[in-house]
Protein backbone atom coordinates (compact mmCIF):
# COMPACT_ATOMS: atom_id res chain seq x y z
CA UNK A 1 0.00 0.00 0.00
CA UNK A 2 2.73 2.16 1.31
CA UNK A 3 4.48 2.30 -2.54
CA UNK A 4 1.67 2.20 -4.66
CA UNK A 5 0.17 4.97 -2.85
CA UNK A 6 3.82 6.39 -3.43
CA UNK A 7 3.65 5.48 -7.10
CA UNK A 8 0.67 7.52 -7.59
CA UNK A 9 2.45 10.82 -6.39
CA UNK A 10 1.99 11.08 -2.73
CA UNK A 11 4.11 10.95 -0.47
CA UNK A 12 3.81 8.34 2.55
CA UNK A 13 5.07 7.62 6.17
CA UNK A 14 4.61 4.02 7.18
CA UNK A 15 4.44 3.73 11.42
CA UNK A 16 4.98 0.57 12.21
CA UNK A 17 6.79 -1.85 14.63
CA UNK A 18 8.76 -4.16 12.60
CA UNK A 19 11.01 -1.70 10.89
CA UNK A 20 13.32 -4.29 8.62
CA UNK A 21 10.06 -5.83 7.36
CA UNK A 22 9.38 -1.83 6.23
CA UNK A 23 12.91 -1.24 4.91
CA UNK A 24 12.46 -4.71 2.95
CA UNK A 25 9.14 -3.93 1.55
CA UNK A 26 10.69 -0.14 0.20
CA UNK A 27 9.05 2.12 2.84
CA UNK A 28 10.82 5.46 1.91
CA UNK A 29 9.82 7.13 5.58
CA UNK A 30 9.52 5.33 8.52
CA UNK A 31 8.01 5.81 12.02
CA UNK A 32 9.08 2.77 14.93
CA UNK A 33 5.73 1.77 16.62
CA UNK A 34 5.46 0.24 19.87
CA UNK A 35 4.74 -3.21 19.45
CA UNK A 36 3.08 -5.38 16.73
CA UNK A 37 -0.76 -5.31 18.69
CA UNK A 38 -0.28 -2.08 19.71
CA UNK A 39 1.52 -0.11 17.13
CA UNK A 40 0.19 3.75 18.52
CA UNK A 41 -0.78 2.97 22.10
CA UNK A 42 0.40 0.68 25.25
CA UNK A 43 -2.63 -1.27 27.52
CA UNK A 44 -0.30 -1.08 30.56
CA UNK A 45 -0.42 2.91 30.48
CA UNK A 46 -3.41 5.04 31.35
CA UNK A 47 -5.51 6.17 28.55
CA UNK A 48 -3.72 9.69 29.47
CA UNK A 49 0.02 8.48 28.97
CA UNK A 50 -1.64 6.38 25.53
CA UNK A 51 -2.53 9.67 24.25
CA UNK A 52 0.97 11.38 24.42
CA UNK A 53 2.60 8.07 22.66
CA UNK A 54 -0.27 8.86 20.13
CA UNK A 55 0.10 12.51 19.47
CA UNK A 56 3.80 11.91 19.72
CA UNK A 57 4.29 9.30 16.91
CA UNK A 58 1.60 11.50 14.86
CA UNK A 59 3.00 14.19 15.53
CA UNK A 60 6.59 12.39 14.50
CA UNK A 61 4.56 11.15 11.26
CA UNK A 62 3.77 14.79 10.12
CA UNK A 63 7.39 15.56 10.70
CA UNK A 64 8.71 13.17 8.77
CA UNK A 65 5.64 13.33 5.74
CA UNK A 66 7.48 17.04 5.37
CA UNK A 67 10.92 16.05 5.29
CA UNK A 68 12.40 15.85 2.05
CA UNK A 69 14.45 12.43 1.72
CA UNK A 70 16.86 11.07 -0.92
CA UNK A 71 17.24 7.71 0.60
CA UNK A 72 14.97 4.85 2.88
CA UNK A 73 14.87 6.88 6.37
CA UNK A 74 13.85 6.14 9.67
CA UNK A 75 12.99 8.74 12.24
CA UNK A 76 13.77 7.27 15.38
CA UNK A 77 11.64 8.76 18.26
CA UNK A 78 13.48 11.12 20.51
CA UNK B 1 23.91 -36.49 29.04
CA UNK B 2 21.80 -39.62 28.46
CA UNK B 3 18.33 -41.01 27.38
CA UNK B 4 16.44 -43.77 26.87
CA UNK B 5 13.43 -43.34 25.14
CA UNK B 6 11.52 -47.13 25.61
CA UNK B 7 8.63 -47.17 22.96
CA UNK B 8 5.40 -49.20 23.28
CA UNK B 9 3.72 -49.18 20.11
CA UNK B 10 0.46 -48.81 20.33
CA UNK B 11 -2.04 -49.94 17.74
CA UNK B 12 -5.75 -49.43 19.00
CA UNK B 13 -7.23 -47.53 21.79
CA UNK B 14 -10.68 -48.85 23.40
CA UNK B 15 -13.21 -47.76 26.31
CA UNK B 16 -13.00 -50.05 29.14
CA UNK B 17 -13.62 -50.56 32.93
CA UNK B 18 -9.89 -50.68 33.97
CA UNK B 19 -7.12 -48.15 32.22
CA UNK B 20 -4.44 -50.04 31.55
CA UNK B 21 -1.69 -51.16 28.24
CA UNK B 22 -2.44 -54.51 26.94
CA UNK B 23 -0.86 -56.39 23.97
CA UNK B 24 -0.28 -53.12 22.40
CA UNK B 25 -3.85 -51.98 23.17
CA UNK B 26 -4.25 -48.75 25.24
CA UNK B 27 -7.81 -49.29 27.54
CA UNK B 28 -8.79 -46.01 28.97
CA UNK B 29 -11.58 -45.70 32.24
CA UNK B 30 -13.08 -41.83 30.83
CA UNK B 31 -15.05 -41.98 34.07
CA UNK B 32 -11.37 -42.43 36.05
CA UNK B 33 -10.14 -39.47 33.67
CA UNK B 34 -13.30 -37.31 34.13
CA UNK B 35 -12.83 -37.23 37.74
CA UNK B 36 -9.50 -36.32 37.14
CA UNK B 37 -10.18 -33.62 35.06
CA UNK B 38 -12.63 -32.19 36.58
CA UNK B 39 -11.05 -31.34 39.60
CA UNK B 40 -10.50 -28.21 37.51
CA UNK B 41 -13.53 -26.08 38.82
CA UNK B 42 -13.14 -23.70 35.51
CA UNK B 43 -14.02 -26.63 33.32
CA UNK B 44 -17.54 -27.43 33.07
CA UNK B 45 -17.51 -30.55 31.00
CA UNK B 46 -14.87 -32.79 29.18
CA UNK B 47 -16.07 -36.01 26.49
CA UNK B 48 -13.94 -38.03 25.41
CA UNK B 49 -14.03 -39.55 21.64
CA UNK B 50 -11.67 -41.85 20.21
CA UNK B 51 -10.58 -41.26 16.45
CA UNK B 52 -8.50 -43.92 14.36
CA UNK B 53 -6.77 -43.91 10.78
CA UNK B 54 -9.06 -44.18 7.76
CA UNK B 55 -12.29 -43.13 9.71
CA UNK B 56 -14.72 -41.30 8.19
CA UNK B 57 -13.86 -38.38 11.27
CA UNK B 58 -12.87 -34.96 11.33
CA UNK B 59 -11.75 -33.22 14.54
CA UNK B 60 -12.35 -29.27 14.48
CA UNK B 61 -11.25 -27.10 16.17
CA UNK B 62 -8.27 -28.62 17.25
CA UNK B 63 -6.46 -26.86 19.97
CA UNK B 64 -2.98 -29.44 21.19
CA UNK B 65 -1.61 -32.45 20.13
CA UNK B 66 0.31 -34.12 22.90
CA UNK B 67 1.55 -37.98 22.79
CA UNK B 68 1.65 -39.61 26.06
CA UNK B 69 5.23 -40.63 27.74
CA UNK B 70 6.20 -41.10 31.48
CA UNK B 71 9.44 -41.22 33.75
CA UNK B 72 10.77 -44.56 34.67
CA UNK B 73 14.42 -43.76 35.62
CA UNK B 74 16.64 -40.07 35.77
CA UNK B 75 15.49 -36.70 37.67
CA UNK B 76 12.74 -34.87 37.23
CA UNK B 77 8.80 -35.69 35.72
CA UNK B 78 7.24 -35.44 32.49
CA UNK B 79 6.17 -31.72 31.96
CA UNK B 80 8.34 -30.21 34.53
CA UNK B 81 7.61 -26.65 36.01
CA UNK B 82 4.04 -27.45 34.76
CA UNK B 83 2.66 -30.63 35.57
CA UNK B 84 5.65 -32.56 37.66
CA UNK B 85 7.92 -30.22 39.64
CA UNK B 86 10.84 -28.12 38.23
CA UNK B 87 13.77 -30.72 38.10
CA UNK B 88 15.87 -31.09 35.20
CA UNK B 89 14.70 -33.54 32.54
CA UNK B 90 16.61 -35.04 29.66
CA UNK B 91 18.25 -38.03 31.18
CA UNK B 92 17.53 -41.80 32.34
CA UNK B 93 14.74 -43.60 30.75
CA UNK B 94 11.36 -42.75 29.42
CA UNK B 95 8.68 -44.59 28.16
CA UNK B 96 6.35 -43.63 25.46
CA UNK B 97 3.20 -44.76 23.73
CA UNK B 98 4.28 -44.63 20.27
CA UNK B 99 0.87 -44.22 17.24
CA UNK B 100 -1.43 -42.62 20.12
CA UNK B 101 -2.01 -39.07 20.93
CA UNK B 102 -4.33 -36.85 22.99
CA UNK B 103 -5.86 -34.15 20.51
CA UNK B 104 -7.89 -31.46 22.54
CA UNK B 105 -11.34 -30.00 21.23
CA UNK B 106 -13.99 -28.29 22.19
CA UNK B 107 -15.56 -24.43 21.62
CA UNK B 108 -12.76 -22.13 19.82
CA UNK B 109 -10.73 -19.97 21.75
CA UNK B 110 -8.66 -18.28 19.32
CA UNK B 111 -9.07 -18.09 15.51
CA UNK B 112 -6.17 -20.10 14.58
CA UNK B 113 -7.35 -23.53 15.51
CA UNK B 114 -7.24 -26.56 12.60
CA UNK B 115 -8.54 -29.62 11.69
CA UNK B 116 -7.65 -33.18 11.48
CA UNK B 117 -9.59 -35.60 9.04
CA UNK B 118 -8.68 -38.83 10.03
CA UNK B 119 -9.23 -39.79 6.14
CA UNK B 120 -9.82 -38.42 2.87
CA UNK B 121 -7.04 -35.35 1.24
CA UNK B 122 -7.02 -33.85 4.17
CA UNK B 123 -5.97 -36.96 5.78
CA UNK B 124 -3.01 -36.56 3.73
CA UNK B 125 -1.75 -33.56 4.63
CA UNK B 126 -1.44 -33.95 8.61
CA UNK B 127 0.44 -36.57 10.51
CA UNK B 128 -2.32 -36.98 13.34
CA UNK B 129 -4.20 -38.48 10.85
CA UNK B 130 -1.94 -41.63 11.24
CA UNK B 131 -2.32 -41.93 14.55
CA UNK B 132 -4.63 -43.62 17.50
CA UNK B 133 -6.13 -40.37 19.61
CA UNK B 134 -7.93 -39.72 22.47
CA UNK B 135 -9.79 -36.87 21.69
CA UNK B 136 -10.97 -34.61 24.69
CA UNK B 137 -13.97 -31.81 24.08
CA UNK B 138 -13.48 -29.73 26.76
CA UNK B 139 -16.08 -27.20 27.71
CA UNK B 140 -15.23 -24.34 29.95
CA UNK B 141 -17.81 -22.92 32.41
CA UNK B 142 -19.14 -19.55 31.01
CA UNK B 143 -17.25 -16.14 31.76
CA UNK B 144 -13.94 -17.23 31.49
CA UNK B 145 -11.87 -14.95 29.52
CA UNK B 146 -9.79 -16.20 26.50
CA UNK B 147 -6.54 -17.23 28.15
CA UNK B 148 -7.70 -18.62 31.12
CA UNK B 149 -10.16 -20.78 28.67
CA UNK B 150 -6.87 -21.63 26.85
CA UNK B 151 -4.85 -23.13 30.23
CA UNK B 152 -7.82 -24.91 31.01
CA UNK B 153 -8.02 -26.88 27.83
CA UNK B 154 -4.08 -26.74 27.77
CA UNK B 155 -3.76 -28.22 31.46
CA UNK B 156 -6.50 -30.60 30.50
CA UNK B 157 -4.55 -32.28 27.28
CA UNK B 158 -1.25 -32.41 29.71
CA UNK B 159 -2.89 -33.91 32.74
CA UNK B 160 -4.35 -36.19 30.28
CA UNK B 161 -1.40 -37.50 28.64
CA UNK B 162 0.37 -37.69 32.07
CA UNK B 163 -2.38 -40.14 33.28
CA UNK B 164 -2.52 -42.28 29.97
CA UNK B 165 1.76 -42.04 30.17
CA UNK B 166 1.66 -43.60 33.43
CA UNK B 167 -0.15 -46.89 32.28
CA UNK B 168 2.98 -47.36 31.10
CA UNK B 169 5.79 -46.98 33.66
CA UNK B 170 5.99 -50.68 34.29
CA UNK B 171 6.10 -51.97 30.70
CA UNK B 172 9.07 -53.52 28.44
CA UNK B 173 9.71 -51.45 25.67
CA UNK B 174 8.60 -52.86 22.06
CA UNK B 175 11.76 -50.80 21.29
CA UNK B 176 14.60 -48.63 22.89
CA UNK B 177 16.18 -45.85 21.22
CA UNK B 178 19.08 -43.84 22.80
CA UNK B 179 20.20 -40.44 22.88
CA UNK B 180 23.18 -39.10 24.06
CA UNK B 181 24.58 -35.54 24.24
CA UNK B 182 28.56 -35.17 25.40
CA UNK B 183 29.82 -31.96 26.96
CA UNK B 184 31.31 -29.18 24.48
CA UNK B 185 34.79 -30.36 25.83
CA UNK B 186 34.57 -34.43 25.18
CA UNK B 187 32.56 -33.71 22.01
CA UNK B 188 35.43 -32.45 20.80
CA UNK B 189 37.57 -34.49 22.33
CA UNK B 190 36.21 -37.55 20.73
CA UNK B 191 34.80 -35.96 17.25
CA UNK B 192 37.82 -33.60 16.72
CA UNK B 193 37.34 -34.15 12.35
CA UNK B 194 33.69 -33.58 12.65
CA UNK B 195 31.67 -30.48 11.93
CA UNK B 196 30.50 -29.22 15.34
CA UNK B 197 26.77 -28.09 14.75
CA UNK B 198 23.46 -26.47 16.82
CA UNK B 199 20.31 -26.23 16.37
CA UNK B 200 18.29 -22.82 16.93
CA UNK B 201 14.73 -23.59 17.87
CA UNK B 202 12.60 -20.49 17.75
CA UNK B 203 9.11 -20.52 19.95
CA UNK B 204 6.04 -18.56 19.22
CA UNK B 205 5.73 -16.13 22.00
CA UNK B 206 3.42 -13.26 21.12
CA UNK B 207 1.30 -13.33 23.43
CA UNK B 208 -2.14 -13.08 22.65
CA UNK B 209 -2.60 -17.13 23.20
CA UNK B 210 0.48 -17.38 20.96
CA UNK B 211 2.56 -18.47 23.69
CA UNK B 212 5.02 -21.53 24.37
CA UNK B 213 6.27 -22.56 27.98
CA UNK B 214 9.34 -23.83 28.87
CA UNK B 215 10.15 -25.67 32.53
CA UNK B 216 6.75 -23.65 33.05
CA UNK B 217 8.49 -20.60 32.37
CA UNK B 218 6.36 -18.23 29.65
CA UNK B 219 8.92 -17.53 26.78
CA UNK B 220 8.60 -14.09 26.17
CA UNK B 221 9.78 -13.01 29.15
CA UNK B 222 13.17 -14.88 28.47
CA UNK B 223 16.06 -14.37 26.88
CA UNK B 224 17.67 -16.87 24.76
CA UNK B 225 19.16 -19.67 26.16
CA UNK B 226 20.36 -23.29 25.77
CA UNK B 227 18.54 -26.79 26.13
CA UNK B 228 19.84 -30.42 25.77
CA UNK B 229 18.34 -31.76 22.93
CA UNK B 230 16.81 -34.95 25.27
CA UNK B 231 14.97 -32.19 27.68
CA UNK B 232 12.63 -31.83 24.78
CA UNK B 233 11.81 -35.59 24.97
CA UNK B 234 10.70 -35.49 28.36
CA UNK B 235 8.29 -32.21 27.78
CA UNK B 236 10.59 -29.13 28.72
CA UNK B 237 8.75 -27.54 26.07
CA UNK B 238 5.17 -27.36 25.14
CA UNK B 239 2.54 -25.09 23.40
CA UNK B 240 0.26 -22.80 24.94
CA UNK B 241 -0.32 -21.93 21.23
CA UNK B 242 -3.54 -21.04 19.02
CA UNK B 243 -0.93 -19.26 16.31
CA UNK B 244 -2.13 -20.95 12.53
CA UNK B 245 -2.95 -24.25 12.54
CA UNK B 246 -0.61 -25.46 9.54
CA UNK B 247 2.21 -23.91 11.46
CA UNK B 248 2.26 -23.81 14.78
CA UNK B 249 4.46 -26.56 16.94
CA UNK B 250 2.28 -28.84 19.11
CA UNK B 251 3.36 -29.70 22.46
CA UNK B 252 3.45 -33.42 20.60
CA UNK B 253 5.68 -31.86 17.62
CA UNK B 254 7.98 -30.44 20.52
CA UNK B 255 8.65 -33.73 22.43
CA UNK B 256 8.89 -35.98 18.46
CA UNK B 257 11.13 -32.72 17.15
CA UNK B 258 12.62 -34.07 13.44
CA UNK B 259 16.03 -31.66 13.43
CA UNK B 260 16.93 -33.13 16.66
CA UNK B 261 16.08 -36.68 15.80
CA UNK B 262 17.88 -36.37 12.12
CA UNK B 263 20.64 -34.33 13.85
CA UNK B 264 21.49 -37.45 16.36
CA UNK B 265 20.77 -39.48 13.63
CA UNK B 266 24.31 -38.02 12.33
CA UNK B 267 25.93 -37.43 14.95
CA UNK B 268 29.17 -39.10 15.55
CA UNK B 269 29.68 -40.11 12.03
CA UNK B 270 29.04 -36.85 9.97
CA UNK B 271 28.73 -34.12 12.40
CA UNK B 272 28.77 -33.27 16.41
CA UNK B 273 25.38 -31.95 17.33
CA UNK B 274 26.31 -29.74 20.13
CA UNK B 275 23.10 -28.46 21.34
CA UNK B 276 19.60 -26.79 21.55
CA UNK B 277 19.43 -23.03 21.52
CA UNK B 278 16.02 -21.64 22.29
CA UNK B 279 14.83 -18.44 20.95
CA UNK B 280 11.37 -16.21 21.47
CA UNK B 281 9.21 -14.79 18.73
CA UNK B 282 8.10 -11.06 20.16
CA UNK B 283 6.19 -8.08 19.51
CA UNK B 284 8.48 -5.60 20.35
CA UNK B 285 11.25 -4.92 17.76
CA UNK B 286 13.75 -4.23 20.53
CA UNK B 287 12.80 -7.96 21.82
CA UNK B 288 13.47 -9.26 18.54
CA UNK B 289 17.02 -7.34 18.44
CA UNK B 290 17.98 -8.65 22.00
CA UNK B 291 16.89 -12.27 21.38
CA UNK B 292 18.53 -12.56 18.33
CA UNK B 293 21.66 -10.93 19.18
CA UNK B 294 22.02 -13.26 21.89
CA UNK B 295 21.66 -16.14 19.26
CA UNK B 296 24.42 -14.87 17.47
CA UNK B 297 26.48 -14.80 20.72
CA UNK B 298 25.67 -18.22 21.86
CA UNK B 299 26.51 -19.55 18.60
CA UNK B 300 30.19 -17.99 18.82
CA UNK B 301 30.26 -18.49 22.16
CA UNK B 302 30.10 -22.54 21.66
CA UNK B 303 32.14 -21.82 18.39
CA UNK B 304 30.46 -24.14 16.12
CA UNK B 305 30.57 -24.82 12.41
CA UNK B 306 26.85 -25.06 11.46
CA UNK B 307 23.52 -24.24 12.30
CA UNK B 308 20.21 -25.18 11.81
CA UNK B 309 17.51 -22.77 12.39
CA UNK B 310 13.40 -23.47 12.97
CA UNK B 311 10.65 -20.92 12.43
CA UNK B 312 7.32 -21.28 14.23
CA UNK B 313 4.49 -18.93 12.63
CA UNK B 314 4.14 -16.63 10.28
CA UNK B 315 4.68 -12.43 9.51
CA UNK B 316 6.60 -10.55 12.16
CA UNK B 317 8.46 -13.97 12.82
CA UNK B 318 9.92 -13.62 9.74
CA UNK B 319 12.18 -11.05 10.52
CA UNK B 320 12.89 -13.07 13.96
CA UNK B 321 14.22 -15.90 11.29
CA UNK B 322 15.67 -13.38 9.02
CA UNK B 323 17.48 -11.43 11.62
CA UNK B 324 19.14 -14.99 13.83
CA UNK B 325 20.04 -16.06 10.24
CA UNK B 326 22.26 -12.80 9.46
CA UNK B 327 23.62 -11.90 12.58
CA UNK B 328 24.59 -16.00 12.94
CA UNK B 329 25.99 -15.65 8.96
CA UNK B 330 27.58 -12.60 10.13
CA UNK B 331 29.77 -14.33 12.78
CA UNK B 332 31.45 -16.30 9.93
CA UNK B 333 28.92 -19.16 11.06
CA UNK B 334 26.67 -21.30 8.07
CA UNK B 335 23.40 -21.10 8.67
CA UNK B 336 19.70 -23.34 6.65
CA UNK B 337 16.54 -21.80 7.81
CA UNK B 338 13.57 -24.24 8.14
CA UNK B 339 9.96 -22.03 7.10
CA UNK B 340 6.84 -22.32 5.12
CA UNK B 341 5.47 -19.79 2.65
CA UNK B 342 2.54 -17.47 2.60
CA UNK B 343 2.79 -16.88 -1.19
CA UNK B 344 -0.66 -16.66 -2.21
CA UNK B 345 -3.21 -18.85 -3.54
CA UNK B 346 -1.03 -19.03 -7.19
CA UNK B 347 2.18 -18.84 -4.89
CA UNK B 348 2.96 -16.17 -7.10
CA UNK B 349 3.86 -13.80 -4.33
CA UNK B 350 6.89 -13.03 -1.69
CA UNK B 351 6.55 -15.93 0.65
CA UNK B 352 8.43 -14.77 3.64
CA UNK B 353 7.28 -10.93 5.07
CA UNK B 354 11.15 -10.59 5.15
CA UNK B 355 14.50 -11.72 3.25
CA UNK B 356 18.13 -11.14 3.02
CA UNK B 357 20.81 -12.09 0.99
CA UNK B 358 22.71 -14.21 3.51
CA UNK B 359 19.44 -16.67 3.92
CA UNK B 360 20.89 -18.28 1.09
CA UNK B 361 20.01 -22.11 2.57
CA UNK B 362 16.44 -22.72 3.18
CA UNK B 363 13.60 -24.87 3.21
CA UNK B 364 10.32 -24.79 2.78
CA UNK B 365 7.02 -26.60 4.73
CA UNK B 366 5.13 -25.67 1.58
CA UNK B 367 2.30 -22.80 0.13
CA UNK B 368 -0.19 -21.97 3.44
CA UNK B 369 -2.17 -20.17 1.58
CA UNK B 370 -2.88 -23.35 -1.16
CA UNK B 371 -6.68 -23.89 -1.46
CA UNK B 372 -7.97 -27.21 -0.82
CA UNK B 373 -11.48 -28.89 -0.73
CA UNK B 374 -12.02 -31.63 2.44
CA UNK B 375 -15.09 -33.51 1.73
CA UNK B 376 -18.00 -34.17 3.94
CA UNK B 377 -17.29 -36.48 6.80
CA UNK B 378 -19.57 -38.95 8.74
CA UNK B 379 -18.59 -38.23 12.23
CA UNK B 380 -17.54 -34.29 13.64
CA UNK B 381 -15.75 -34.31 16.74
CA UNK B 382 -16.05 -30.90 18.01
CA UNK B 383 -17.51 -27.86 16.54
CA UNK B 384 -18.02 -27.87 12.78
CA UNK B 385 -18.82 -23.75 12.64
CA UNK B 386 -15.59 -23.05 13.58
CA UNK B 387 -14.19 -23.90 9.82
CA UNK B 388 -15.61 -20.32 8.99
CA UNK B 389 -13.60 -18.44 11.48
CA UNK B 390 -10.69 -20.17 12.01
CA UNK B 391 -7.25 -18.91 10.31
CA UNK B 392 -7.40 -19.79 6.21
CA UNK B 393 -11.10 -20.46 6.43
CA UNK B 394 -13.64 -17.78 5.82
CA UNK B 395 -17.14 -16.81 5.86
CA UNK B 396 -18.61 -20.00 3.45
CA UNK B 397 -15.50 -21.90 4.00
CA UNK B 398 -18.26 -24.69 5.55
CA UNK B 399 -20.76 -25.84 2.97
CA UNK B 400 -24.32 -27.02 3.19
CA UNK B 401 -23.16 -30.49 3.08
CA UNK B 402 -20.70 -30.69 5.31
CA UNK B 403 -17.64 -29.99 2.98
CA UNK B 404 -14.80 -27.67 3.61
CA UNK B 405 -13.10 -25.03 0.67
CA UNK B 406 -10.41 -23.16 3.12
CA UNK B 407 -6.63 -22.32 2.47
CA UNK B 408 -3.70 -25.25 3.82
CA UNK B 409 -3.23 -23.03 7.06
CA UNK B 410 -6.46 -24.82 8.59
CA UNK B 411 -5.15 -28.54 8.90
CA UNK B 412 -3.11 -29.02 11.94
CA UNK B 413 0.76 -29.22 11.00
CA UNK B 414 0.33 -29.01 7.40
CA UNK B 415 3.33 -26.53 6.59
CA UNK B 416 5.43 -27.25 9.90
CA UNK B 417 8.17 -25.73 10.23
CA UNK B 418 10.16 -28.33 11.93
CA UNK B 419 9.62 -30.53 8.93
CA UNK B 420 7.32 -32.96 10.69
CA UNK B 421 5.58 -33.14 7.44
CA UNK B 422 5.89 -34.04 3.61
CA UNK B 423 5.23 -30.69 1.72
CA UNK B 424 8.43 -29.19 0.43
CA UNK B 425 9.60 -27.93 -2.82
CA UNK B 426 13.24 -27.90 -4.40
Amino acid sequence: MVKEIERAGLPVVHICTVVPISLTVGANRIVPAVAIPHPLGNPSLTPAEEKEIRSKLVDKALIALSTEVTDQTVFEMS
Amino acid sequence: MKLEIGQIFIRDIQFDAVSRIENNILYVNTQELKALLLEDEHLASVDFEIAKPGEKTRIIPVKDVIEPRVKVEGGGGIFPGVLAKVEAVGSGRTNVLKGAAVVTTGRIVGFQEGIIDMSGPGADYTPFSKLNNLVLICETVDGLKQHAHEKVVRFAGLKTAAYLGRLAKELVADEVKTYETPSVKEGMLKYPDLPRVAYVLMLQSQGLLHDTYVYGVDMKQSLTTMLYPTELMDGAIISGNCVSACDKNTTYHHLNNPVVEDLFAKHGTELNFVGVIITNENVYLADKERSSDWTAKLVELLGVDGVVISQEGFGNPDTDLIMNCKKIEAKGVKTVIITDEYAGRDGASQSLADADASADAVVTGGNANMVIELPPMERIIGHKEAADVIAGGFDGSLKEDGSIVAELQVITGATNELGFNKLSAR
